[in-house]
């Protein structure tokens, strides 16, 4: 079972296509997951992290969102060949996700108990409404919440509680694959080492890959094996999170980044941000997508688009000041 | 320091059909002028109620805030819409705080023409242009609307509006939870430069303590509507004594490899701030909680000049 390729991404392009412009949301993104691994897709608002994410559910917008290019191998199939109606097999049983925000993702008008039970009734896992039943108070008990509040409604729970719900609805199924969309982002500090916890219990327990997007750096560190750095749809650094986190060698974003989380144990005031912003997805920059606001940009960076270098064995850095070894390093 | 504002006994209780909620219990804080304080808590702990008592958006129940020497309580419409100019507030989200049909320009020339502090239009226009420039935005969104822009941008709209009147004295309520990290970093330096420059105090509301860090002068941290710990910063992150903020800053997690396991994370929710029981409020979830942490109301104890803590452990 070990190290076996449960997903596989390679060269994917996705946009949006609006009335005024073409968004390129996704440039040019590979990646791959084995089976029972932690993936933290990291990168700010609009680097392309949940239409990653949304593209390997097919559940981008429709008539706006178009995958243009690439393949996406889950578990051996090839999920952009497949039928709407196979696709709806696989959402929720093999593949599920969990949403930002746990207070819209909720129905609130149907108890919760009814809401997990959905997904196991829809995937016919289990025949009888007493299995289904007992199956959702075995959820409830996994994610840490008293059965008897399986008749309660969604606005009857705190913020935390409701990720919890979410996380039993996303694992009712026993998922291969889960797609965490910034799980913890609207919880509080308590809460959110409560959930992280647990996360990183039931991905031990019933061993599911997990790709968990997020802007925290800190959870990456947490609960991740492997890293992705995201930067305007491309994925600009990646390889295992020591590679990330000791490594010596890096990205000017992924060290830009580093730099402007405010850190704990040192004393400095002022922090350094990246200068400017990310760019416009829909007018990207040529040649390196990171060149306007790069400190080491050279001029070949304005107009060629950089070389993925491996740096490591898994680790890999996209940038043009890798590419040679004259090239010297940041 | 002469304290720009301060409080005694501040309290403000909700009524509501359970009971009386106590989303602020008897505050006592002090502002320097050009200083800022941090007020730190989780969701629901009234630290955004704190900071709209502290500047008269919501009227207290009890207990007094004085600015600059006079109780903004007494007050009567004249005094306090001269007071306005002088306190402020920005919001947390820069997506529901702004008006989605009034251009930048209009945004952030609206409290200057309620409060009519400049003179004619013209005089307003340059006012915002020059405001525009000292928070960073671009005069090309001088005619542009909020959607149009990014949620940092977005935010720099609430700082303008909220520096148009010149204020001595902003609420900053979450002013960049809602922001991207690198983001987050500018919107920071730029409240600090403003800071030094017209010697602002800044009341620093968050529930990131790694954030507060970085602003902040002395912090305070409210649990359930009370001032559980209040010292100055570098004490309170070498030295803090309430188990809630050593679980509040052993939460937070930190983007390091292999660090010693994370101390015991604390457990259950923070509890129904309606009519709660006389002693400490944070007892249940405490992993040092005795007998005489109930029935009694805990008393602050004075550790030095400048940190305080309440709690049973240090009597």
């Amino acid at each position: 079972m070990k190290n076996e390729k449960l997903l596989e991404i390679k060269d994917l392009y996705a946009q949006y296509n609006t009335d005024e412009d073409i968004v390129y949301a996704v440039n040019d993104l590979s990646l791959s997951l084995d089976r029972g691994r932690t993936l933290g897709l990291v990168g700010e608002t609009g680097a392309g992290k949940t239409t990653t994410c949304l593209s390997i559910l097919r559940l981008l917008p429709e008539r706006i969102g178009e995958i243009s290019k690439g393949e996406i191998i889950f578990d051996g199939m090839d999920i952009l060949s497949l039928s709407e109606d196979e696709m709806r097999k696989i959402r929720g049983k093999d593949i599920a996700m969990i949403f930002q925000d746990p207070l819209s993702s909720l129905n609130p008008v149907y108890t919760i108990g009814m809401q997990i039970g959905e997904v196991l009734k829809y995937h016919g896992i289990y025949k009888d409404d007493q299995a289904i039943e007992n199956r959702v108070e075995e959820m409830l008990d996994l994610v840490g919440l008293p059965k008897e509040r399986k008749n309660d409604y969604p606005h009857q729970f705190s913020g935390g509680m409701k990720q919890r719900v979410v996380i039993a609805m996303a694992l009712a199924c026993e998922p291969k694959l889960l797609l965490a969309d910034e799980p913890t982002t609207a919880l509080d500090v308590t809460i959110q080492a409560q959930v992280l916890k647990l996360m990183n219990e039931l991905k031990e327990r019933l061993q599911t890959a997990m790709i968990l997007v997020t802007h925290d750096l800190g959870i990456v560190a947490e609960i991740c094996d492997d890293v992705a750095v995201m930067y305007a749809g491309s994925i600009i650094e990646k390889g295992r999170i020591e590679d990330i986190f000791e490594g010596q060698v890096h990205h000017p974003y992924t060290v830009g980044l580093f730099a402007s989380i405010p850190n704990l144990k040192v004393k400095t005031r002022r922090l350094s941000p990246i200068d400017g912003l990310m760019p416009d997805p829909a007018d990207l920059p040529k040649g390196c997508t990171f060149n306007p606001r790069c400190p080491h940009r050279m001029e070949v960076c304005k107009t060629e688009e950089p070389p993925c270098v491996m740096i490591g064995e898994e680790h890999m850095v996209k940038c043009h000041l890798f590419a040679s070894k004259e090239g010297g390093r940041p | 320091m002469k304290d720009l504002i301060y409080t005694e006994g501040l309290k403000k209780y909700f009524k509501t059909p359970a009971g009386l909620l106590h989303a602020v219990d008897d505050i006592n804080l002090r502002i320097p002028a050009g200083q800022t304080l941090g007020v730190v808590g989780e969701s629901g702990c009234g630290k955004s109620t704190l900071g709209r008592t502290m500047i008269r958006l919501i009227d207290s129940t009890e207990g007094k805030v004085f600015f600059d020497g006079e109780d903004i309580n007494t007050f009567d419409k004249k005094q306090l819409k001269h007071f306005r100019k002088n306190a402020q507030m920005i919001f947390q989200d820069p997506y529901s705080s702004i008006n989605p049909r009034m251009s930048v320009s209009q945004i952030i020339a609206e409290p200057m023409k309620v409060c009519k502090t400049e003179a004619n239009k013209k005089a307003r226009d340059d006012k915002v242009k020059e405001i525009m420039n000292t928070v960073g935005l671009a005069l090309r969104f001088y005619n542009a609307y909020p959607h149009e822009l990014d949620g940092g941008r977005r935010q720099r709209i609430g700082v303008a509006r909220a520096l148009a009147l010149d204020p001595r004295f902003v609420v900053c309520d979450e002013p960049v939870s809602a922001l991207d990290v690198s983001i987050q970093a500018q919107i920071l330096n730029l409240l600090m430069d403003l800071q030094e420059t017209n010697n602002l105090s800044y009341m620093f509301i968050t529930h990131d303590l790694s954030v507060v860090k970085h602003i902040s002068h002395s912090i305070m941290v409210m649990y359930l509507g009370e001032c559980i710990e209040q010292a100055d910063t570098d004490e309170l992150y070498e030295n803090p004594l309430h188990p809630y903020t050593r679980a509040l800053l052993s939460a937070i997690p930190i983007p390091e490899l292999r660090r010693e396991k994370r101390a015991e994370v604390i457990r259950g929710e923070v509890k129904s701030p309606v009519n709660p029981a006389p002693g400490c409020r944070f007892a249940p979830r405490c992993p040092h909680a005795k007998p005489e942490c109930v029935g009694e109301k805990i008393n602050e104890v004075q550790i030095t000049p400048t940190h305080k803590v309440a709690c049973v452990l240090y009597y």
